[in-house]
């Protein structure tokens, strides 16, 4: 499994979820669509094409929860024929991730669940706070794009 | 609210040294219904106990013994039993000493409610 990061406090609890929740591709990301680390994926541009989908789909799962239920939908869960995606939010401090996870048959909504949990504390303890690493702006949004793609492909 | 699987539940849970026992999806490893003492994690039992049944099953079907009949795990301090049908799974946590037998004739014959 082909693991890697944009930022360093992200690795250990990521490579652990996927590990236990015996995931087969995925990422985490900001919800401006900035990229923090990916697993099984081969090329930057898939990674990016699911960053963009994630966050899109997120922003507008956010809202559909607003206008139906008066908060967000945290967590959305697709059944395919082989594959699954489970795409949910991780709170840290002063803001918060989006985990798109993709597994089949040798794992299981509960076990991605159970595990994601385990995520989530270890996320909360490990993530800087927002002054020590400020989100992505709207004007260098690409370019911080761009270079941690750049970071995790080895192109840096 | 009661499901068909309410009275089962309710039956075993009653045994001495049973301390949870769940009807879970075996591929989704999510709790259909529980009836569980206090304590006891549910949702990881559930997640966990449906997909260590269903590896052995797929274990015992790439072996070529066949389905799997009645699956159990002794640990130092509790034994987890199940079987399943259908894509559901009946598992009981239970205390070691707990009378293994009578669980596995219970749990057998409500394989029948799974129908």
């Amino acid at each position: 499994m082909r693991l890697t990061v944009a930022a360093s406090w992200v690795e250990t609890p990521l490579h652990q979820l996927v590990a236990d929740a015996r995931l087969e591709l995925g990422v985490l990301l900001h919800p401006t669509g900035q990229v923090l680390g990916q697993f099984g994926f081969a090329r930057s541009v898939d990674v990016m094409t699911a960053c963009a989908l994630a966050a899109a789909t997120h922003a507008s799962s956010n809202e559909l929860g607003r206008m139906l239920d008066g908060k967000p939908f945290g967590t959305v869960h697709y059944v395919g024929s082989t594959r699954q995606f489970f795409r949910a939010t991780v709170p840290t401090k002063g803001t918060s991730l989006i985990l798109f996870a993709v597994f089949d048959e040798e794992s299981s909504l509960g076990l991605v669940q159970l595990f994601f949990q385990q995520f989530c504390e270890a996320v909360a303890e490990l993530a800087p706070s927002p002054q020590a690493e400020p989100a992505a702006l709207a004007e260098n949004f690409e370019s911080e794009l761009n270079r941690n793609l750049a970071v995790m492909f080895g192109r840096a | 609210m009661s499901s068909p699987f309410t009275g089962l539940l309710g039956q075993l849970i009653r045994h001495r040294g049973v301390s949870g026992c769940l009807v879970v999806g075996e591929r989704d490893g999510m709790i259909v219904e529980a009836n569980l003492q206090i304590g006891v994690n549910g949702n990881a039992f559930a997640a966990l106990s449906s997909s260590l049944y269903r590896k052995a099953r797929r274990s015992a079907l790439a072996a070529g013994f066949g389905e799997a009949g009645f699956f159990e795990l002794t640990a130092e301090a509790g034994r987890v039993c199940a079987v399943g049908r259908n894509d559901l799974v009946l598992i009981v946590i239970a205390e070691p000493t707990v009378n293994v037998g009578l669980i596995r004739v219970e749990m057998l014959k409500a394989m029948e409610l799974f129908a």
